[in-house]
């Protein structure tokens, strides 16, 4: 970290702290099995708390501006699961699909172990375990209307034939994707990336450069976009195994980044918080 | 961290330490032979890169250069943005790399190419540079002959400093301890890009179906049983010659990369200044522009083209160049003598032997026995 992003990162560290106030989650009698981000239960839930972001300054590849530079936090449980709601400025939605086009993107991230003191707020640090709710604009498409096929993307696209996939398969016996997959490499090493997604990614991670991909424990999210504001429900269960375990009554920590994909933001070029937000569920 | 660089001759800036694999994959081209018929790059699409969103991927391809490049002007945007760079007269490089260069927000200088870019894999084939219609360019009626244009075959050089690698905020790209070799995990890769913005030769590449970025594996599953990549065994000019490169620190007379690089000086890296050390090697073209070969090969160049003028005085270097193309089997050492160039593999045993000069028969037009006439034709 050079010295100008450690002046602006204490600057920015201590005025955070001082504006920084706890989160309030309300136990709600609210049906939460569904993010719906018109819910009425956002209406009676406390008011949104701004969060300030700043241009990821650590490690590089960054961002070169803050594009992003607050996120609103709601937030109810109601006893099982917990729902936050997140707004932010985004002044077009981006979907990704071909090259160099990226998503937009919000997570939210819980430290793993139970603590007093967080663990580095810049995605965890090894044996200091952080959980990660990854929403993408991207993969809320692929739950929406489809994963994209190479001809959605490029209506132009030609080609004359795929491995195991030929117009006339004569006397071969139709194949599908367990034969085809062997020629896709991300599909046969089984990335998640190259599988239709639901919407929410679930990451542990321990550090920079160490997120990765978990199976879905039963989280949920919702994008809508309107007028110039993004606004996402992530519903997770408050117990999930092998990562973050909340409890009525109980405190935790929150994390936040948003990429704007218009902006090319993407991976480490990212807004994010600076601090962790403390958290207070309500019994 | 600073690493050693033997290519620009001296020590430059690097993300990671220096950590030389055990060996070092790499080929020759003799771009005096290439002539674009694309065989490699076919030989290589239907290897590799046949399925779902790898349509317009080509990892190797072959270009003409000046103009030709795939994506569009990969190389002269690169160049544009490090700006002029000097070479010092005793060939080290006075310049700055794509490191040392690199924005404080980035790991490396580089460009982001689109879709578009990647397009026209070899636009401007066979346009000639040089010379002017009218009053500018590539005339046919200008003399002396000052027309020129080469094909550059290209695949990943799996650089011993790869800016794929360095740029990867993952850490998903790894080059490999057995050999060099240079592969994008992909159970790990998330599509970020940041591998296609910042390898210079653009040769990661995106997969808009696994949205997942891939590259030339340097096909390590033939190369690790002891077989030259497809590009090398399948190009019918034989230009090609696939081995481990050694540090010039190391470098054995008895290995065929070592002797065209190291011994000779035939075969140079191209663009060493961005910092790479790439892996792929090129004997010049001897009949393009000077000028241009430097920018590209840089000051050695000029030299490397006058040896391959004198290779009719070297056995020994003309029994390599005949090993070329003459087995499908990495040569680990070779020898020229009696006339016969032969290529060993690396537990000592022959794979190949070729005459260094194939024998010139002559016969009588008529055959008796036959009582037919004969043809030329073999």
């Amino acid at each position: 970290m050079s010295l100008r992003n450690v002046l602006i990162f204490s600057a920015l560290a201590s005025t955070a702290a001082l504006a920084q106030q706890p989160l309030s989650i309300p136990l709600v009698k609210a049906d939460l099995s569904k993010p719906d981000a018109a819910a009425a239960v956002w209406g009676s839930a406390p008011a949104a708390l701004n969060v300030m972001l700043m241009g990821q300054p650590m490690i590089t590849p960054r961002p070169e501006t803050t594009s992003t530079a607050e996120v609103k936090v709601q937030a109810v449980h109601d006893g099982t699961r917990v729902a936050f709601l997140l707004t932010w400025k985004d002044p077009e939605v981006s979907e990704a699909g071909p090259l160099g086009k990226f998503s937009d993107a919000v997570a939210i991230q819980f430290p793993v172990k139970e603590s007093d003191v967080p663990p580095p707020v810049m995605m965890g640090a090894k044996d200091l375990p952080v959980h990660i709710f990854h929403w993408r604009a991207q993969y809320q498409r692929d739950a929406e209307r489809g994963k994209p096929t190479p001809k959605d993307l490029y209506p132009n696209l030609n080609v004359d034939m795929y491995p195991m996939e030929f117009k006339d398969m004569g006397a071969l016996p139709a194949k599908g994707d367990a034969e085809r997959d062997p020629y896709s490499p991300g599909r046969a090493t089984g990335n998640p990336q190259a599988y239709a997604k639901s919407g929410v990614d679930e990451i542990i991670a321990e550090g920079f450069s160490t997120s990765s991909v978990q199976e879905g424990h039963g989280s949920l999210a919702k994008g809508t976009w309107a007028n110039g504001e993004w606004r996402v429900v992530i519903v997770r269960p408050l117990k999930s195994e092998g990562g973050n375990v909340l409890a009525p009554g109980g405190k935790t920590f929150l994390g936040f980044a948003v990429w704007q994909g218009g902006q090319g933001e993407v991976g480490s070029r990212k807004c994010v918080t600076m601090m962790w937000t403390p958290a207070e569920l309500g019994k | 961290m600073t690493v050693k660089n033997w290519q620009i001759k001296r020590d430059m800036a690097y993300p990671y330490e220096e950590h030389r694999p055990r060996k070092q994959w790499a080929i020759v081209f003799d771009l005096n032979k290439c002539i674009a018929c694309q065989t490699c790059t076919l030989a290589c699409k239907t290897t590799w890169t046949s399925a779902r969103g790898q349509e317009y991927m080509f990892w190797n391809n072959v270009e003409t250069k000046p103009y030709g490049g795939y994506p569009l002007a990969w190389d002269l945007r690169v160049l544009e943005r490090l700006g002029r760079q000097d070479w010092a007269k005793n060939g080290t490089y006075g310049g700055k790399t794509i490191f040392e260069s690199a924005p404080a927000n980035e790991r490396a200088l580089h460009w982001a190419p689109s879709d578009e870019d990647w397009m026209y894999p070899n636009v401007g084939e066979d346009d000639c540079a040089g010379g002017s219609v009218g009053a500018g360019g590539a005339a046919f009626t200008t003399m002396p002959h000052d027309k020129w244009f080469f094909y550059l075959p290209r695949t990943c050089a799996h650089c011993t400093y790869p800016a794929c690698l360095a740029a990867c905020p993952r850490k998903a790209i790894y080059k490999r301890e057995q050999d060099g070799i240079v592969l994008i995990d992909q159970s790990r890769c998330k599509g970020y890009g940041e591998c296609v913005r910042a390898c210079p030769y653009k040769k990661s590449m995106y997969n808009p179906y696994t949205r997942v970025s891939e590259k030339c594996v340097g096909c390590y599953p033939a190369v690790e049983q002891g077989i030259q990549p497809q590009c090398v065994v399948n190009c019918i000019g034989k230009i090609r010659i696939m081995g481990f490169i050694s540090p010039p620190w190391a470098a054995r007379d008895d290995n065929p990369v070592d002797y065209l690089v190291h011994k000779k000086g035939l075969a140079l890296p191209y663009y060493p200044q961005l910092g790479l050390e790439p892996n792929i090697y090129y004997i010049p073209p001897m009949h393009a522009d000077r000028a241009y070969l430097a920018q590209m090969f840089g000051p050695q160049a000029e030299g490397a083209i006058a040896r391959y003028r004198e290779l009719a005085k070297d056995p020994v270097a003309q029994g390599l160049m005949v090993l070329m193309g003459s087995t499908d089997r990495i040569i680990h050492s070779f020898k020229v003598e009696k006339g016969e160039a032969t290529g060993f593999n690396e537990a000592g045993a022959e794979l190949t032997r070729v005459p260094v000069t194939e024998p010139v028969v002559e016969r009588a037009a008529w055959d008796e026995g036959a009582s037919a006439t004969r043809h030329n034709t073999p």
